[in-house]
């Protein structure tokens, strides 16, 4: 059932008990956790961290431990999991839609979803029906559908229009479970986000007056993080922006008085309309601009002429090649002043009239100021960190470290991965575009990682993937000249484990600037290796990425194509 | 059949060493038995529950009377019409009574039988002159019969049994069936009312129309009364009354309607659902090869109770199994193991479990037959129930199968399945399982090839759910993890510390 009242349903009842956490491993979810670590850490609850990849994690993990409230899930849990019956789930997820036994089932699962999102559950009477009558006809009739039982030992002769009211009510019947289906099917044909999870947190947290800047910044972070991978309309985005923007104001607000201004080393939150330039204050500009998805698509950077265009556009800035590569940080003061101007005046010539975009910036003191995208991608980096052999759970930990105000070396060392990761995915775009390795297959468009490939390792992880994806996606359909490419979907497979001999797939909806952002692979991907017995493993929460065997691949999309035209 | 009714004193039986494969098979069936009873009885109530839910669609005016009063005033009319002198108004009444009874929901049994109605309809069953009343007479008790025990209590205590039995012979076909049926429900009520009837001799008027010309409606309403004749123990239908209805049942047995078929198999398998002597009285009829012909039907209605037979047979003694096996069970088996419906995999299984209980040659012939592959898939891929089912198959193979036999069966891969189910959460099936295992050690050491076992349950992940049973809450369980893991495990752990 949804939670309304956030606080008296779920805080003042956790506040008590022990309480597992199980957070999936996204950005949004280890914001959503931060907020509630600082949360429980001021009312003194215990609790338990697990960090929960996908659904075999969460089994084993919910073997081992006892308690309630996960971060992100969207099938019914009380089946997957078979828990105790005292055990109460409290569900704060972004994943839609939300499985419908989550919703109705009234005591152990608790969702803490805001009813605002758009959620359109099926009523109740449309799904489930409380008799269960068809047992009964079942044994009654003598003559069992099925069959197996053993014949009853008394019956009961009918009238003749007995008889045929219970065929028109096995009639009814019947209708009203394919119209079930259909509901059902509509429901749940695709998949999409919601609020961020970290929002929702930070909000609980502001009912109970307990809300400091830390966990409003991590919940700016996750709203962030739903942009930057893609996972909102931009329409939701602006939407939520603006719902934290009121925060911000009301929090800088506080302190703004000369009696109470607090040091300038204190963390002060600003809303800013900055470039869409990827960690730019922490790279050189130029780095940042071949590195950013958006200009380096726009340019198309993969082409001589786009690096042509490159240089015309600094040109036309009128900044020395000089400046602009060298580290943002030693750029003359002069020219950093009214950058964001010049940039934005140069871009619209280069139609690329969306340079800017809402988004927050933190500084701490005078040296450290970091964009809202940049702490995501940082985190990200750590959190898919494939540069050491480390377990997941470690690159689970420094990630939920690096977004600590405390923990700046390790944000730093963060920027340096994401850095590396970006650069990747911009050879990996530009050598995918260049050698033709996207596909039309029809309903879809289809890229294959080869093994071998530089960086292949690093698209191993759903989140570098998933980037990767939308990079090339975008990259695609501005360099393509056949216009029906440009609306279809991207399929995209990289290799995960070689000894097993096994992919990860992952499918993304059609690039387009009002795009829904929903996506129907999920059931896609369950129908095809369901007709035709690929061994595939649906264990990540996201259920638009797969593990694949290597040799399924070929009968697996032959059946996509067939399922998807 | 599930085994989940196992009682720990079962379980300590079991693990008795030098047991006989007569008493594990006896100790099953029992235990099967127990669990189909419950099962039934089960059932029984869940009709009763529904039948108290309240009716919400009025459909008719004429159903639309769950009103208390409204009942009760049309039950009045009944009563007057019914003690009428005119004919016609007893038809009336009658005809009424019969539509009330006839409703889907709430029918008011227990109204009609307080209202006293009950001697009136007997008398009219008598009604020789007037058809038409005994039609409905007969209808009327048919479904008060059909309520629970007190109510088929009250039809027989008015004495409606040897009227229905007289009734059998009418020359009127409808009446005669509607005889049948009333039969049916009284003799499903249970063995005493059962016994009665056959004392009643209701079974020499009921073969009396088992004609070929007898329309298919009423051979099917025949052969289910006679199969509720069957029905039931503590006690059995007498010896002389069974050996009585076998022949035609036989004969029911050869028809072309499905829904008659269904009924003659499960009266097959209640008669073989015993002790020994009474599964010999069933297999000197020659009914096997065609209880192993109707296995291979496509409807499950034939292929449940043909199966269940077949499972009953093959739990009785060592040449009663081989008498099935002989008419060709084996060769049917591996389809069923295989079959789409799950509790057909089970019911195969169980009876796979029982043939393994048999001496070595009759474990050779499952092998000879190829059931060791669908055993293990079973294993693997099987529900639960099945799954526990094909873990006693392979605990009365390894307890008494010969050594090579034995070896055979682990490179079939049934080692690898059971110890994957060790994970079950089911405590018996654990013990059981363990129970297998440690079989299979023992045929080892016969070999002198432990270590190698050792390696390999350790390869495949066995050893560490062994050890991690050994937490188990279940006492027995935790024990025989430690006794295993004892005896066969500590030395390699010895070897490599040194």
């Amino acid at each position: 059932m949804f939670v309304t009242d956030i606080r008296k349903e779920f805080y003042d009842v956790v506040v008590n008990q022990r309480v597992a956490l199980f957070v999936s491993p996204d950005i949004d979810a280890l914001c959503a956790c931060k907020v509630l670590q600082a949360l429980f850490h001021c009312d003194q609850v215990q609790y338990t961290l697990v960090p929960v990849a996908g659904w075999q994690d969460l089994g084993t993990a919910f073997m081992e431990h006892k308690d309630l409230y996960i971060n992100c899930s969207n099938v019914d849990l009380l089946e997957t999991l078979q828990p105790e019956e005292d055990s109460v789930f409290f569900i704060c997820d972004t994943h839609r839609p939300v499985d419908v036994v989550n919703v109705y089932n009234d005591t152990q699962i608790k969702l803490l979803i805001k009813q605002d999102d758009d959620l359109g559950v099926p009523s109740y009477d449309d799904i489930f029906r409380d008799d269960e009558e068809d047992e009964e006809e079942g044994e009654d009739s003598g003559n069992e559908s099925d069959g197996s039982a053993e014949p009853s030992g008394k019956r009961r002769r009918y009238d003749e229009d007995a008889l045929e009211r219970r065929i028109e009510r096995q009639r009814a019947r019947r209708e009203w479970e394919a119209r079930r289906r259909e509901i059902l099917f509509d429901y749940e044909q695709y998949e999409f986000h919601g609020t961020s999870a970290a929002l929702v947190m930070f909000e609980l947290a502001w009912v109970m007056s307990k809300d400091t800047k830390d966990m409003l910044w991590w919940s700016v972070i996750g709203v962030t993080d739903q942009w930057v991978h893609d996972k909102i309309p931009h329409m939701k985005y602006v939407t939520d922006i603006a719902t934290l923007q009121r925060h911000v104001s009301r929090h800088n607000h506080r302190n703004e008085d000369e009696e109470n201004s607090l040091s300038i080393d204190c963390m002060r939150i600003t809303f800013e309309y900055d470039l869409r330039l990827v960690l730019y204050q922490h790279w050189s500009l130029y780095e940042s601009i071949c590195n950013s998805c958006y200009t380096s698509c726009s340019f198309k950077l993969w082409s001589i002429n786009g690096q042509k265009k490159l240089q015309e556009f600094l040109a036309d800035m009128g900044l020395p090649l000089k400046q602009v590569r060298q580290k943002f940080n030693s750029m003359d003061m002069a020219i950093k002043e009214n950058l964001r101007e010049v940039i934005e005046e140069s871009a619209n010539k280069f139609s690329m009239k969306d340079i800017r975009v809402q988004t927050f910036a933190v500084h701490f003191g005078f040296k450290n100021r970091f964009l809202a995208s940049d702490v995501v991608h940082a985190a990200a980096a750590l959190l898919e960190n494939v540069e050491k052999d480390e377990t997941p759970a470690d690159n689970f930990i420094k990630a939920l470290d690096c977004l600590s105000r405390s923990n700046l070396e390790r944000l730093h060392l963060g920027i340096d991965l994401a850095k590396r990761k970006l650069k990747a995915i911009q050879q990996t775009v530009a050598s995918c575009i260049c050698t033709n390795l996207i596909l039309s297959q029809g309903p879809f468009l289809y890229c294959h990682l080869l093994e071998g490939t530089p960086d292949v390792k690093l698209f191993s992880k759903p989140l570098a993937l998933t980037l990767l994806c939308k990079y090339l996606l975008k990259a695609f359909v501005c360099s393509t000249r056949n216009k029906r490419c440009k609306i279809l979907p991207l399929i995209m497979a990289a290799p995960l484990d070689v000894e097993k001999g096994t992919v990860i797939v992952l499918g993304i909806p059609p690039e387009s600037e009002t795009s829904d952002k929903k996506n129907f692979f999920g059931r896609a991907f369950e129908k095809a290796a369901e007709s035709t017995s690929s061994r595939t493993l649906h264990d990540h929460f996201d259920t638009s990425v797969i593990e694949l065997k290597m040799e399924d691949r070929g009968k697996f999309l032959d059946a996509l194509i067939t399922l998807l035209s | 059949m599930p085994t989940e009714n196992l009682s720990d004193k079962r379980m300590s039986k079991f693990k008795n060493k030098g047991k006989e494969p007569t008493k594990m098979r006896d100790r099953r069936i029992a235990e099967c038995v127990e669990l189909r009873k419950a099962h039934k009885v089960e059932g029984i109530m869940k009709r009763r529950n529904i039948s108290s839910v309240g009716d919400e669609e009025p459909l008719s005016p004429e159903y639309n009377t769950d009103n208390k009063q409204v009942i009760s005033e049309a039950i009045q009319e009944i009563v007057a019409n019914v003690n009428n002198e005119c004919p016609e108004k007893q038809r009336q009444g009658c005809q009424a009574a019969r539509k009330l009874l006839s409703r889907e929901r709430n029918p008011p049994l227990k109204e009609i039988v307080e209202a006293g109605l009950l001697t009136r309809f007997v008398e009219f069953l008598g009604r020789n002159d007037d058809p038409t009343l005994q039609f409905e007479a007969a209808w009327s008790l048919t479904n008060v019969a059909s309520g629970t025990s007190w109510h088929t209590q009250q039809v027989v205590e008015h004495g409606a049994v040897p009227a229905f039995i007289a009734l059998l012979a009418s020359p009127m076909l409808n009446i005669s069936e509607q005889a049948v049926w009333a039969l049916g429900n009284i003799a499903g009520d249970g063995p005493s009312y059962r016994d009665a009837l056959i004392d009643c001799g209701v079974i020499p008027a009921l073969l009396a129309r088992l004609t070929p010309d007898a329309p298919v409606g009423y051979l099917r309403n025949l052969t289910w009364t006679l199969s509720n004749l069957c029905r039931n123990k503590n006690p059995f239908p007498r010896f002389s009354a069974v050996q009585q209805m076998l022949p035609s049942i036989i004969q029911l047995l050869h028809h072309s309607d499905k829904s008659i078929l269904s009924d003659a198999c499960w009266a097959i398998s209640y008669l073989t659902d015993g002790p020994n002597e009474r599964i010999d009285v069933v297999i000197k009829t020659g009914v096997l090869p065609r209880l192993v012909e109707l296995l291979g039907f496509e409807e499950l209605a034939v292929v449940t109770p043909a199966l269940r037979s077949i499972g009953n047979i093959v739990s009785g003694s060592d040449l009663q199994t081989q008498a099935a096996i002989d008419a060709g069970v084996l060769s049917a088996l591996p389809l069923l193991m295989r079959h789409p419906k799950s509790s057909v995999q089970k019911e195969a299984a169980w009876a796979v479990s029982n043939i393994a209980a048999g001496p070595c040659q009759q474990i050779q012939q499952l092998i000879t037959c190829g059931l060791l592959a669908p055993l293990v898939d079973l294993l693997r891929n099987g529900d639960f129930k099945t799954q526990r089912e094909a873990v006693w198959a392979v605990t009365n193979y390894t307890s008494g199968g010969t050594v090579d036999q034995v070896v055979h069966l682990v490179k079939c891969g049934a080692l690898e399945a059971i110890l994957n189910l060790l994970q079950a959460k089911d405590a018996k099936t654990v013990l059981v399982i363990l129970d297998a295992i440690n079989n299979i050690f023992l045929a080892a050491e016969k070999l002198g090839e432990v270590d190698k076992l050792c390696l390999l349950v350790e390869e495949v992940g066995g050893l560490d759910r062994i050890e991690f049973l050994q937490n188990h809450e279940n006492n027995a369980v935790y024990r025989a993890a430690q006794a295993l893991i004892e005896k066969y495990f500590s030395e390699v752990a010895g070897y490599r510390c040194t």
